[in-house]
């Protein structure tokens, strides 16, 4: 009896102890260390927390899979996201590339190779070691495999349409080669990692056993969460749809804050999915939610009970999201119909874009839009981007010395039009052609969208005030998106994403991008001032140094922002967000990274 | 009356084909497909949107789509795959308890819409033109007027704004942050009834107009028959003339009523599932719509047109069953 209640208490101390062996006996030597709160570095602002607590945020839609590579948009994404990490990372506070996966990388001589060492005696989120082979698996057998249906492959493509090649050196050092010098390749190397020891068995390259394509449907919302295994800080426990997906704490996650804490801080990290962005709101006001991206209506509800609920509304006037938002004007009109020569004729003359450009009140829409809660904007890059040219240098203080700028101003738009013939021939108040037909052109954006019918109704508006008759239709957004793409609609008010790294955009600003959709019949005769842009995207990926690439970039948005005109830019909205004071790190939201939007999700905590 | 019903049902295969192909056909008017918003990635390739319209089939004719799909649901039960979460349509229409929960929420307001509109429409005719049914009038009138979408977001902003409920108790969905994590225990029965009763207050208030005053109209013609008149000079108490015989005569067409209903039960105030949070099957459909994820359209339609047929037949029967007068050859 004695010998029985022995043997039974040593296996429930086996038993606890492999419990508690769960995660990192000690911190690993290739740990990455967040340096929370040290001076002189991104993280001076923030503070080292304390383990604990669960964290609530919201979402509007629902996942569709956990498949990372397989993924096409945000709202599966931002669950991946938070699953996986890559070889390199971007700051959260600086957007500057920084190690992750791989401690450290050297580029060749003649910046075709680049080996990077990864971090040694990692595990993944089920225990298993995570090795160069992950990497080599994630490149070669789904990024670059052609079954796999990815949106990545696209990031990866070289400039001459070859691909880079990825080879295993050792267990923990990979190299990547380029057949030409492309400097955002770095970034592209950013893509996720996933494990191979969980997913080759669904690779039918790998895994004959499975017809090929069976990858495209792994992961999908009927797995056992326990099977998804990730490097990041959360993996995801259980999913309701419509309600929640709760996520728990990654076991094995690389990251620790100074004191030799393992991050991620919260025990659990929920997101509830709130179909309507009023109920969030209210659910916010209501201490449901830790954190919230607001609306720029929001912020006068939120600022009155700002003290007594003790939360921060952080808000930032001056500082934009990523992202562009601008009228296109279709030079390629009734090209392929042969009919509206005159209003093709206009729209590819620069001064009447330019005219347009002049019609934008961006102070009104600022005011009356966005209570005040935006920026004006003129470059295709994204303010927040390190090559944005309104900086004096790569990374630098944004200084707008060198912003081109269409003043709004009805004389000069006045001015320009009647410099190109376009003037009032009948006395009718409208300004016609120059064969006597009336200026009448349709303005067209995705109904519901009330912002951007709002810029609709603001521009025409002024365009009436100096005779230039433009009329208002909102449509359904596939309809215009169709309008766009088969060139048939005039002008047309719609925005892209963006991201801190300008070759993203090479699809739609060169000639012969399958985005350029103001002017497709570049691609067969592109104008003078579009072959320098294409030689200017050209130029920005063929050198390695970020200084030269800043002053070829300068040079790119100039250039379109004068010559080119393809789209007149209107204005961003700028940063607001809002987050309970018991959150601690919230005070580093920005536009680049949000405890609610993922990227600092493993440095907040609960005071 | 068995080969009515057998009848009845046989009709309904050649009609939910036909309610297919027009909706089918009305999916292939709609501007764009599902890849339309992979076209405005700027990272998307031309080849890659090519592939992914190959492998999804986008790029063949209509007729030739359509084909295909009735074939794989006639020979192979197959309803198709949705093209966002590469699962079984109905996997990802009904997935996770949503055909449970909208039965529940939908069945439960329906029933106390009825249990409280029935006894109101009697009481509102027998006290005809008395200002209690004025009243009632104006409240039923109101309910139904209030946009519920409106109604339901007042209720929510009253409960957080001015009642302060606080996280505890929670609004909108169906358990508060802690009981949404916790397993099944009486204190989450009562939360679940928490979040559930502003769905029945702003969808039963919507109904209960419509139920009120037809009860109140059809036992109105009944009272004023003669038979009526016959039982209260036979000297039969109010009561017993009221509800044995009127009610249950003028009770009649409600019941039909009922049976129409049944489409109702699982697919119905979206807008208000929406503001409220709760998990139906309509609020899959619908963002299916948005997404134009063309299959799971097509077996949400063909799943709510049988809904409909169901219903109707149901009806028909009940009158046939509670009405001895009526009989179908």
């Amino acid at each position: 009896m004695k010998k029985t209640v022995l043997v039974l208490l040593g296996l429930l101390l086996v038993f606890s102890a492999l419990a508690i062996a769960q995660g990192y006996e000690t911190m690993p030597a290739d740990a990455k260390i967040i340096p929370l709160g040290q001076a002189d570095t991104p993280y001076a602002d923030a503070q080292p927390g304390v383990r604990g607590g669960i964290f609530y945020c919201a979402t509007i839609s629902n996942p569709k899979k956990w498949n990372d590579v397989t993924a096409h948009e945000t709202s599966t994404t931002q669950y991946t996201g938070l699953m996986l990490e890559g070889l390199i990372s971007t700051n959260p506070v600086t957007v500057a590339i920084e190690p992750e996966l791989a401690k450290s990388w050297d580029v060749s001589e003649d910046g075709l190779t680049i080996t990077f060492h990864l971090r040694q005696g990692l595990k993944w989120s089920d225990g298993e070691p995570f090795t160069a082979d992950d990497v080599i698996f994630s490149f070669n057998d789904l990024y670059l495999n052609e079954d796999v249906e990815t949106d990545t492959r696209d990031i990866l493509v070289l400039p001459d349409d070859s691909y880079p090649v990825v080879t295993k050196i050792d267990d923990y050092t990979v190299q990547v080669t380029t057949s030409v010098v492309f400097r955002p390749i770095l970034n592209s190397m950013g893509a996720n990692i996933l494990p191979k020891h969980a997913l080759a068995q669904y690779v039918h390259k790998l895994n004959p056993d499975v017809p090929v394509g069976t990858f495209n449907s792994a992961w999908g919302l009927d797995t056992d969460p326990s099977e998804l295994v990730g490097m990041g800080p959360f993996i995801v426990e259980s999913y309701t749809p419509d309600q929640n997906v709760i996520m728990r704490r990654n076991p094995y996650y690389y990251h620790y804050d100074p004191n030799g804490v393992q991050l991620p801080y919260f025990d659990k990290y929920v997101v509830l999915t709130v179909a309507s962005q009023d109920v969030s709101l209210l659910k916010f006001r209501n201490g449901e939610l830790d954190a919230l991206g607001i609306r720029a209506a929001d912020v006068p509800i939120l600022k009155s009970e700002e003290a007594q609920k003790d939360f921060t509304v952080l808000v930032n006037p001056d500082l934009p999201n990523y992202g562009t938002s601008w009228i296109g004007i279709n030079e390629d009109i009734g090209l392929a119909e042969g009919t509206h020569d005159n209003e093709r004729a206009l729209f590819r003359t620069r001064d009447f874009r330019a005219a347009l450009a002049h019609l934008v009140d961006k102070q009104a829409i600022i005011d009356s839009l966005f209570n005040g809660l935006a920026v004006p904007q003129w470059s295709p890059v994204s303010y927040l981007s390190p090559f944005y040219a309104g900086r004096d240098y790569y990374g630098g203080p944004v200084t707008e010395k060198d912003a081109v700028i269409f003043e709004y101003s009805l004389d000069k738009a006045a001015e320009l039009l009647d410099g190109i013939g376009i003037v009032d021939r009948d006395g009718d108040g409208w300004r016609d052609y120059e064969d006597g037909t009336r200026v009448e052109i349709e303005l067209n954006t995705n109904a519901g969208n009330t912002v951007r019918e709002g810029v609709c109704l603001i521009v025409a508006d002024r365009a009436a005030k100096i005779g230039l008759k433009l009329n208002f239709v909102p449509v359904d957004f596939n309809t215009l998106v169709n309008k766009l793409f088969a060139s048939t609609g005039e002008l047309i008010v719609l925005g892209l994403t963006g991201g801190p790294e300008p070759n993203n955009g090479a699809n739609v600003y060169k000639s012969d991008g399958g985005l350029h959709f103001w002017h497709y019949s570049a691609a067969d005769n592109p104008t003078e001032v579009e072959k320098k842009i294409d030689e200017l995207l050209n130029a920005g990926v063929s050198t390695l140094d970020n200084d030269k690439a800043f002053e070829i970039y300068k040079e790119y948005q100039i250039t379109l922002a004068k010559d080119d005109l393809g789209l007149v830019y209107t204005v961003n909205s700028a940063f607001t967000y809002a987050y309970y004071n018991k959150l601690g790190n919230g005070n580093l939201s920005s536009p680049v990274a949000t405890p609610g939007g993922g990227g600092l999700a493993d440095i907040c905590y609960f005071k | 009356m068995i080969t009515y019903i057998v009848r009845r049902t046989l009709y309904m295969l050649p009609l939910l084909i036909i309610v297919s192909l027009i909706s089918f056909l009305l999916i292939y008017i709609m501007p764009g497909d599902y890849l339309t918003r992979a076209q405005m990635n700027p990272q998307v390739t031309q080849e890659t949107l090519a592939q992914m319209r190959a492998a999804y089939g986008l790029d063949q004719s209509v007729l030739v789509q359509y084909w295909l799909w009735l074939k794989q649901i006639i020979l192979h039960g197959n309803f198709g795959m949705s093209f966002e979460t590469m699962r079984p349509v109905f996997w990802t229409l009904f997935m996770g308890g949503r055909l449970m929960w909208t039965i529940i929420v939908s069945l439960s307001t329906m029933l106390l819409t009825w249990m409280i509109s029935i006894p109101l429409g009697i009481y509102s005719a027998t006290h005809q033109y008395k200002p209690s049914d004025h009243i009632l009038t104006f409240f039923g009138f109101l309910g139904l007027s209030i946009p519920n979408f409106f109604f339901a977001l007042v209720l929510l902003w009253l409960l957080v704004a001015v009642v302060h409920v606080g996280p505890n108790l929670g609004i909108s969905g169906l358990f508060s942050n802690y009981y949404a994590q916790q397993p099944w225990s009486l204190a989450k029965f009562g939360n679940l009834l928490w979040h559930i009763w502003p769905a029945w207050l702003v969808i039963g208030t919507s109904g209960m107009a419509g139920l009120i005053r037809y009860m109140r109209g059809s036992l109105l013609d009944t009272l004023s028959l003669q038979y009526v008149q016959t039982a209260r000079a036979k000297g039969l108490p109010e009561r017993t003339v009221i509800y044995k015989h009127a009610v249950r005569n003028a009770i009649n067409p409600l019941v039909s009523m009922l049976g129409m209903s049944l489409p109702g039960l699982v697919s119905g105030s979206l807008i208000t599932a929406i503001v409220l949070n709760l998990p139906t099957v309509e609020r899959a459909f619908f963002s299916a719509l948005q997404m134009q994820d063309q299959y799971v359209i097509m077996g949400g339609l063909l799943f709510f047109s049988l809904f409909l047929l169901l219903g109707n037949l149901i009806a028909d029967i009940m009158l046939a069953w509670v009405d001895p007068r009526i009989r179908y050859s």
